[in-house]
């Protein structure tokens, strides 16, 4: 039953491939900067569900991991251009990511004692502890400013000084699915295992031998580790760190990023990481109100779609598999149409009303690459009837949805 | 006695004050099905709560093979060489049902927090976990999720959990609670030939089974063990058949 090297090996090539073909695709300004953050958030996400997902330990403070890794980050970059410390840039994650396991090493021996809530309000309280510290410990953390570097001044590896945001890309690219693999790793050791049945039934895997409160502790270090690396990753792309990076704000955005993506599934957090980012950076430079639809977005995936993205993917698996997919294409084709009209006609009067409160002066405005005026009565009167119709009419395909969902994963005789 | 594998000495626990188990003397001997009956709320799930560090004892003492496992963490218990089932079933039930008899079987055989090695490489541990499942009859279910099985193919895995690793001394609690006749069967079965050579203490209220399974049985009635022996002589006990058998005998 054991797969050959190869095999288990070609996803991680296959892997290798597009991340290196990735930057000759999308060339675009502002596309590679895009891209570098969204590793940055896949490998941070990722270390997230190594407590979430795998280990059952909802952490309201998992930034803190990745702004300290960062911190030290600069710092040594800083050292490195002083030449006290001789050390090349691809080697810097390295560092953060020992910063992170050293801080969780501390936190975790008293944080994993029990999971649950005691566990969240620990975290939520070192998150508040830290974030306070940004403030007052200024030789560490700068205060408001930060604490910035140069890591052009590293010495050169193999010629390259990563001045261009390309040259970064690749050790940021290399450094995620190094850590992609890595933790694919211990997801298959004894101890990873056992974090999983750690989460399931943590009283049971006391009574195979594990103490759970061990199994925990070993997660959350490896999970501070990589939340380093992220970090480090960031003081590279960036050159700065401020309280920004660290606060329960951020701690958040990763909490959402990794339940977009998925807690339940390995490379959840990497669709994750990617949907949130485009969220944040793409339509963040469209609209000021991005934070409410990426809530919106996150509130329905809680209420409709707990398993997130990679279990909206899963579940078509069963269809797939049956040779039934054919059969939901129609209603999903139907439902699209009044959907998008309600979708579309609810950003448009979101962003109306953001436009007449808080631009009246402007009586234009540009929306879905279309310019209207705002005083006249027919915008409103169409996005209304949007919405309104858009809902209605979707509510009725639902039904016809939910009916051709039921057959396609139908099977004889066996309980769901 | 010498070859005692499991005693407890004059075990109490109080809850808030009452005394829920009153004084318990028990004693297993090595390789003995012993079988513990009593009415319901007599105290036969706290007394295993007891022994198995789930709860902490108010006085007295319990020992597996002579040691002195008094509060100790379940965890240590078990490493001791004592692992137990539950009343109601508790499995891992987000995972599959190999996974859950590999994890069982993890820190028996020596793996402990280890995260540099992959347990898919570990030829004897997938092999045995292999073997069991083939023991419980559950290998047309081996990638099923433990959550999703049938009540009957659950208890059985609530079993296989706790037989992995090779425990010396198994508690079972109620393993045949809730079943159908033919389940029944299936499961005594299943108990007969995974307990074999090791020590069993089974709480269990089929009056069939107990006297089917056990070598002697002691009788609990309010925290207290009112008689210990063959099944002949404990049927035959005239505090027994007041207290709880006469009853229990009726119904059947």
């Amino acid at each position: 039953m054991q797969k050959s090297v190869f095999t288990s090996a070609l996803p991680w090539i296959f892997a290798a491939a597009i991340l290196i073909v990735l930057p000759f695709i999308f060339t675009g300004g502002g596309s590679i900067t895009i891209m570098n953050q969204i590793g940055i958030t896949i490998v941070l996400a990722m270390s997230y569900n190594m407590l979430l997902g795998q280990g059952g330990m909802l952490s309201f403070g998992h930034a803190v991991y990745m702004g300290i890794g960062g911190f030290v980050a600069v710092h040594v970059m800083n050292i490195v251009e002083n030449e006290y410390l001789w050390l090349p840039l691809p080697f810097l994650p390295l560092v953060g990511g020992l910063v992170g396991l050293g801080f969780a090493t501390i936190v975790g021996s008293f944080s994993t004692r029990k999971a649950g809530t005691v566990f969240a309000m620990i975290s939520l309280g070192i998150g508040e502890l830290i974030a306070a510290c940004c403030i007052i410990i200024t030789v560490f953390f700068g205060g408001e400013e930060g604490i910035s570097g140069d890591r052009t001044m590293a010495p050169p590896t193999f010629g390259i000084e990563f001045i261009s945001q390309k040259e970064v890309y690749f050790l940021i690219a290399f450094w995620v699915l190094l850590s992609i693999f890595v933790m694919y790793l211990f997801t298959q050791t004894p101890v990873g295992k056992m974090a999983n049945a750690v989460r399931d039934n943590p009283e049971r895997a006391e009574f195979v031998g594990y103490s759970q409160r061990w199994v925990r502790y070993v997660s959350f270090c490896g999970a501070g580790f990589f939340a380093g690396v992220a970090g480090a990753l960031f003081a590279i792309n960036y050159e700065i760190l401020t309280e920004q990076n660290l606060n329960t704000v951020m701690s958040f955005q990763v909490l959402l990023a990794t339940y977009i993506g998925g807690v339940g599934f390995f490379l959840g957090p990497v669709f994750g990481a990617i949907l949130f980012t485009i969220l944040q950076t793409v339509i963040g430079l469209q609209t000021d109100l991005w934070a409410l639809y990426t809530g919106i977005v996150f509130v329905l995936m809680v209420m409709f779609l707990p398993t997130g993205l990679t279990g909206l993917f899963a579940m078509h698996l069963i269809p797939l598999q049956l040779g039934r997919l054919g059969m939901l294409i129609k209603p999903y084709a139907k439902i699209f149409v009044p959907g998008l009209a309600f979708v579309v006609g609810a950003i448009a009067l979101i962003e109306l009303i953001n436009h007449v409160r808080h631009h009246a002066e402007e009586q234009f405005m540009t929306l879905f690459w279309i310019e209207f005026d705002t005083t006249s009565f027919l915008p409103w009167a169409l996005f209304l009837i949007m919405v309104a119709v858009g809902f209605y009419v979707s509510r009725a395909f639902a039904k016809e949805v939910a009916e051709a969902w039921g057959e396609a994963t139908f099977v004889e005789g066996e309980r769901r | 006695m010498a070859n005692e594998a499991l005693k407890l000495d004059n075990v109490k626990k109080n809850f808030a004050g009452t005394e829920i188990i009153r004084g318990l003397n028990l004693s297993v001997a090595k390789n003995e099905r012993h079988a513990v009956i009593g009415p319901n709320g007599a105290g036969k799930s706290t007394a295993y709560n007891l022994i198995t560090g789930r709860y902490q004892v108010s006085s007295g003492k319990v020992f597996l093979n002579g040691e002195d496992i008094t509060n100790l963490e379940p965890y240590e218990v078990k490493r001791k060489g004592l692992s137990r089932s539950f009343q109601i079933t508790n499995i891992f039930p987000k995972m599959s049902v190999f996974e859950n008899v590999r994890c069982s079987l993890l820190w028996a055989m020596g793996y402990k927090y280890s995260f540099w090695k992959l347990v898919g490489n570990q030829t004897a541990l997938n092999e045995d976990a292999e073997k069991i499942i083939e023991e419980l009859n559950l290998k047309n279910r081996r990638d099923t999720l433990a959550g999703v099985l049938s009540y009957a193919e659950q208890r059985a895995l609530e079993i296989g959990i706790t037989i992995a690793g090779g425990s010396e001394v198994i508690l079972l609690d109620e393993p045949t609670a809730g079943m159908s006749v033919s389940e029944t069967e299936y499961i005594v079965g299943l108990i007969r030939k995974v307990t074999e050579g090791k020590t069993l203490l089974v709480v269990e209220h089929d009056m069939g089974v107990v006297f089917d399974l056990a070598d002697r049985i002691s009788v609990l009635v309010y925290g207290e063990i009112i008689a210990t022996g063959t099944p002949t002589e404990v049927k035959e006990n005239q505090a027994v058949q007041e207290a709880y058998l006469g009853a229990a005998m009726e119904e059947h």
